[in-house]
């Protein structure tokens, strides 16, 4: 064990004493997890402030007031009455206000005839969340409404009625809602916040630059001549790739610990169960350090390497989600996910986050990863021991 | 092949010390090496004696490196023995302790100060603590580079650098030092400096094994010299052993401009030339009695609108045998 121990504390020197690599391991996740947090702030805070000019001040005028205040909307939807459509216009179009409701003249009246009149949905193009809200909110009351015109038609039918009868029928459908409304349930015991996820994604992911560089150095000393003296020594090839081994594990570790700490510290990330998500952060980085035997292995130049170290990167950050919510994504790219070593690491840190649980989240996550590792190593040793002797 | 009897003091070695009876550091028997059907090296056998410098000297691609390589156990011999003191190369990695490595590339972390890759050397050959830091103390000051020892190595000349290279493999105390063109790139100055401590090795009992291409190294530093070319030792011997070989031959040199390739051509036909070749600028001839035939060369040249600047006919040394053995001059 003394050649690994040596080669890998020589590493390590290098490594903390070049800038890049500790801009990249430690600086770089921080500051780009804080700024994909403050950028997707917006994404986590679903909610619109929508004026409700009211130009009707008819019974379905003020059954759409009471639609858009009721408890059910008001997470998402604030209404701010007003008088004017014009205003309303200016304050969606400087948007101070998300969208605005236009409820015309005589609105109310024309509902029970044959010629019913439009709501109008007044949306800014740069605030597509809020008119997504507004429009949805609209089509739901016209819906309601909608229904209510048809039972008020079947009720005629059945029952020819005087004008005054029909208002009346009018109001009371107005007050029907519809049988069946849907009940959102959050299935998890904390809501995800933003930078509790781009914390360990940009951990992850600076973590995995921990392949470039190395499988760098590792051609750079070679073509040197500095692999040869070292093999000159009494020292096996395999001690050779234990050794760069050993200082990708401890790079890795120390950089995605500072990166679990300072994020939770500084920034308020929610990294669940401490011992369980440092488990997960182990058997991500033993999947780093099997990686990068897998690309030296792979490669017989620096500049080979390089290429290949930089596909296998943004591949697996592509796939695993380390740029965007794999939530967001479509299906086929969240089972591409649970290919890779990071996606199933960020599933199981966000799973800590928000569940609450502990050790049984992480079980088969860290299983899938070990797996992974098991085979790149297999793999890396059978071919990395070849690069080093040539 | 005569060896010198053990000389290596048991202070050099202290780790291993030597085999009772064994009167040579290295010996190599009929190594073969071949890449992808090509033959690198074709049958080298030699041995080195303790305190004996063996020169490897034969142009670049001549299989020296290959050779060396083998005997550092880097590359795997396709046939033939290698042993250092007894114990056979390839076996295990231990009598890679045994031997002092300096490759030709400066296999150095420029990165790191001098001190810092030479505890990194040190540790890989089990050197620890106190001995390690005796030993780095040790090689800074041979080297003339105490002063500078906290200085990362980027910071050196190509000659500090140089010293400093073959600085490393030393720190274990080798019974074998095995330096592979140790003085390319460098200034006279450090050349010299390098020659010296080459010498000096040798003197304190140490095997050295020298590969080069510079005719004046391999006479200036080594006891025995073996020719290599195309892979295989075509002639090996002191120096004297070697240049008597070549009987009354001298070596002929002129510096003319013009066509020499056509001159070389037309003077291998002149009565006592042997051999004829161009390198450098230069046409180098073998003759048999040099300043005999030195007429017809001169006439040969004005035939050939060859306009000759100097003519140097020279006393037998190893550029000579290299040219008579090789039928090529020794380009550097």
């Amino acid at each position: 064990m003394r050649g690994p121990l040596v080669i890998a504390g020589k590493d390590l020197r290098q490594r903390f004493r070049d800038r890049s690599a500790l801009i990249i391991g430690f600086v770089a996740p921080l500051t780009i997890a804080a700024l994909m947090s403050f950028a997707f702030q917006g994404v986590q805070n679903v909610h619109a402030t929508v004026a409700v000019v009211d130009l009707d001040h008819g019974p379905i005028a003020a059954a759409f007031h009471r639609a858009v205040s009721s408890p059910v909307l008001e997470q998402i939807l604030t209404p701010v009455p007003m008088t004017s459509e014009a205003a309303a216009r200016q304050r969606v179009k400087d948007k101070t206000l998300g969208a605005a409701v236009v409820i015309p003249p005589g609105f109310s009246a024309a509902a029970s005839t044959s010629t019913p009149k439009s709501l109008t949905t007044i949306t800014n193009v740069n605030a597509t969340i809020p008119a997504a809200i507004a429009s949805s909110v609209v089509s739901s009351f016209l819906a309601q409404l909608n229904a209510d015109r048809l039972s008020v038609a079947t009720a005629q039918a059945g029952l020819p009625a005087s004008p005054a009868q029909t208002a009346q029928l009018s109001v009371l459908a107005s007050r029907l809602t519809i049988p069946v409304q849907p009940v959102t349930r959050e299935m998890n015991a904390h809501p995800l916040k933003t930078i509790s996820y781009y914390a360990p994604a940009m951990g992850i992911f600076f973590l995995l630059f921990a392949i470039s560089f190395t499988t760098r150095s590792f051609f750079v000393d070679r073509a040197q001549g500095l692999i040869e003296r070292i093999l000159a020594a009494p020292i096996r090839p395999t001690e050779i790739i234990v050794g760069k081994a050993l200082s990708v594990f401890v790079y890795g570790t120390a950089s995605l610990a500072v990166v679990a700490l300072t994020t939770t510290l500084l920034f308020g990330a929610d990294w669940g169960y401490a011992p369980a998500a440092a488990v997960v952060g182990l058997a991500l980085v033993a999947s780093v350090v099997s990686l990068t035997t897998l690309v030296i292995g792979l490669s017989r130049s620096e500049r080979q390497a390089e290429g290949i170290a930089s596909i296998v990167v943004f591949g697996l950050a592509l796939l695993g989600g380390n740029f965007v919510f794999v939530s967001a994504e479509p299906a086929f790219m969240q089972r591409l996910a649970l290919l890779t070593p990071n996606g199933w690491a960020l599933r199981a840190f966000t799973d800590l986050a928000t569940t609450g649980g502990t050790w049984s989240i992480i079980v088969e996550p860290v299983l899938a990863i070990a797996a992974f590792s098991i085979v790149a190593a297999v793999a890396g040793a059978l071919l990395a021991r070849r690069a080093v002797r040539a | 092949m005569k060896g010198r009897s053990p000389l290596v003091s048991q202070d050099l070695v202290p780790e291993y010390g030597l085999m009772a009876g064994a009167e040579f550091v290295l010996e190599c028997d009929n190594l073969r090496k071949t890449f992808d059907g090509r033959v690198a090296v074709d049958g080298v056998s030699f041995a080195v004696a303790p305190g004996e410098v063996y020169g490897l000297l034969g142009p670049n691609g001549a299989g020296k490196t290959t050779t060396i390589k083998m005997v550092c156990g880097l590359l795997q011999a396709d046939e033939g023995v290698i042993t250092i003191q007894g114990h056979r190369v390839g076996e295990s990695v231990e009598h890679k302790g045994l031997v002092g490595y300096v490759p030709q590339d400066i296999a150095l972390y420029p990165d790191l100060t001098a001190r810092e890759n030479l505890r990194f050397l040190g540790r890989l050959y089990g050197l620890r603590s106190r001995l390690l830091t005796e030993r780095i103390d040790e090689a800074l000051e041979l080297i003339e580079l105490r002063e500078r020892g906290d200085e990362r190595v980027d910071t050196f000349s190509g000659g500090m650098r140089r010293r400093l290279n073959i600085a490393a493999g030393l720190l274990h105390h080798p019974v074998l030092l095995v330096l592979d063109e140790p003085t390319v790139g460098v200034d006279p100055q450090s050349r010299h400096a390098i020659l010296e401590h080459v010498h000096g090795f040798s003197e304190q009992g140490m095997a050295v094994v020298y590969t080069t291409h510079y005719m004046e190294e391999a006479e200036r530093v080594c006891n025995r010299v073996g020719i290599i070319d195309h892979g295989r030792v075509i002639a090996e011997g002191t120096r004297r052993e070697l240049v008597a070989r070549l009987g009354q031959h001298d070596r002929i040199e002129l510096e003319a401009s013009g066509d020499l390739e056509h001159l070389a051509k037309a003077c291998r036909d002149l009565p006592g030339v042997e051999e004829a070749d161009t390198a450098e600028g230069k046409l180098h001839l073998i003759a048999l009695e040099g300043r005999k035939v030195l007429p017809a060369i001169v006439e040969a040249a004005e035939h050939n609108d060859v306009s000759l600047s100097s003519i140097d006919v020279i006393e037998p040394d190893l550029e000579a045998v290299f040219l008579r053995l090789t039928g090529t001059a020794l380009r550097e």
